[in-house]
């Protein structure tokens, strides 16, 4: 995943995703797998206006921007989507902090390379 | 009505046109229905699983119920890979989205089972595609007359049949909608399961196409809920849908009361 924004006031992944995503992502770094009505069950404490559609298309939104990916999984009680993360924590935080030096280097190069001096000093 | 429009349009086509009309009212009523035939059998694309009872025993076992029910052989029932709730019926087949499965529950799903068992029941699987390729023909008979009929008087009647024949369409097409939705309230044990699964429909509908991404995430107060009714809309509203639906379901429990 690309970030194509990045929030300077919001703290964490916040500032690369939109808030319930973001709470979405840190649920499913930590479990890796689960379905739409597990992450469901999980906010609702936190959110009870939340409804499962909420989660659904958010869920399929992550998959869109290639953090998770789903597969088809039959059981006696359905047919449901399993949700997977296609990237770890780390990697994603990586992504984003080379997505950002990049950008500040093709556009401000000579003020990165200082900054980045003065930091290392 | 759809038909007998149909059958002015061919009238017109075959009385200027003569010879050459007819001949291209034979030839395009050949192709269309060789279309259909290839359609429906070419339907099933490899995104759809057929459902066993062994897979899905509540499923399976309800609509075997509400087919019973209905008077209808047992349909297939497949099964689409898509994360958009979804369902939809043909010959007599139903097919429902994985992502039904994601945002209902097991009542509301049979709930929209039985919508697409209703179609089934009422042969709007058979008429649905008459109607459409019934269209294409319009559309192609009235093409045919403006380009090359030299009376204006025909090709103003010409495209009256055809504006007749769409709003036609329109209205049966909705009609169609509310009469599955009254034959599914008289199959479902619990008539307002097809009303709760609209409603979760809706707002997903809602969530998904008017919500403006950087607000999607307060969830509530920044949906934007515009009206989308167009006057070329082949479906009913939800709203209106979900009304009858309570109406219908309500004449039913004082039938009971009355027997």
């Amino acid at each position: 995943m690309e970030p194509h924004e990045f929030k300077l006031t919001e703290e964490g992944i916040r500032a690369v995703l939109p808030p319930l995503e973001a709470e979405i992502m840190e649920y499913m770094w930590k479990v890796r797998t689960a379905t739409a009505g597990e992450v469901y069950e999980k906010l609702k404490d936190k959110h009870p206006d939340m409804r499962r559609s909420t989660v659904s298309i958010l869920m399929n939104r992550l998959c869109e921007r290639g953090l998770l990916e789903r597969r088809v999984e039959k059981g006696r009680g359905g047919m449901r989507y399993v949700y997977n993360i296609t990237t770890t924590r780390e990697e994603f935080e990586q992504k984003v902090v080379e997505s950002i030096l990049d950008a500040l280097m093709n556009n401000f190069k000579e003020a990165t390379f200082a900054y980045l001096s003065k930091i290392k000093k | 009505m759809l038909g007998l429009i149909i059958l002015l349009q061919m009238l017109l086509a075959v009385l200027y046109f003569g010879k050459i009309g007819a001949i291209t009212v034979g030839v395009s009523m050949t192709i269309l229905a060789f279309m259909y035939v290839w359609v429906s059998r070419h339907s099933l694309k490899d995104k759809y699983i057929e459902l066993t009872r062994n897979e899905i025993p509540w499923l399976y076992d309800s609509i075997v119920k509400m087919a019973n029910k209905a008077g209808i052989r047992i349909p297939h029932v497949y099964i689409l890979d898509d994360y958009i709730p979804n369902a939809y019926s043909f010959g007599s087949s139903i097919v429902l989205s994985v992502g039904l499965f994601e945002v209902l529950d097991r009542e509301e799903i049979l709930g929209v089972a039985a919508h697409e068992l209703g179609h089934i029941k009422n042969k709007d699987t058979l008429f649905f595609p008459m109607v459409v390729y019934g269209r294409y023909l319009m559309i192609l008979l009235a093409v045919m007359i403006i380009l090359f009929s030299h009376n204006l008087f025909l090709k103003v009647l010409s495209i009256a049949f055809y504006i007749l024949y769409e709003m036609e369409r329109i209205e049966f097409f909705k009609d169609r909608e509310f009469k599955a939705d009254e034959t599914a309230v008289r199959l479902l044990d619990r008539p307002l399961s097809l009303k709760d699964a609209l409603e979760e429909l809706k707002y997903y509908e809602d969530l998904r196409t008017h919500v403006k991404d950087s607000a999607l995430p307060g969830i509530e107060p920044s949906i934007e809920r515009k009206p989308k009714k167009s006057f070329m809309d082949t479906h009913p509203t939800y709203d209106e849908r979900i009304l009858r639906i309570i109406l219908e379901s309500e004449g039913i429990n004082i039938r009971n009361i009355l027997k």
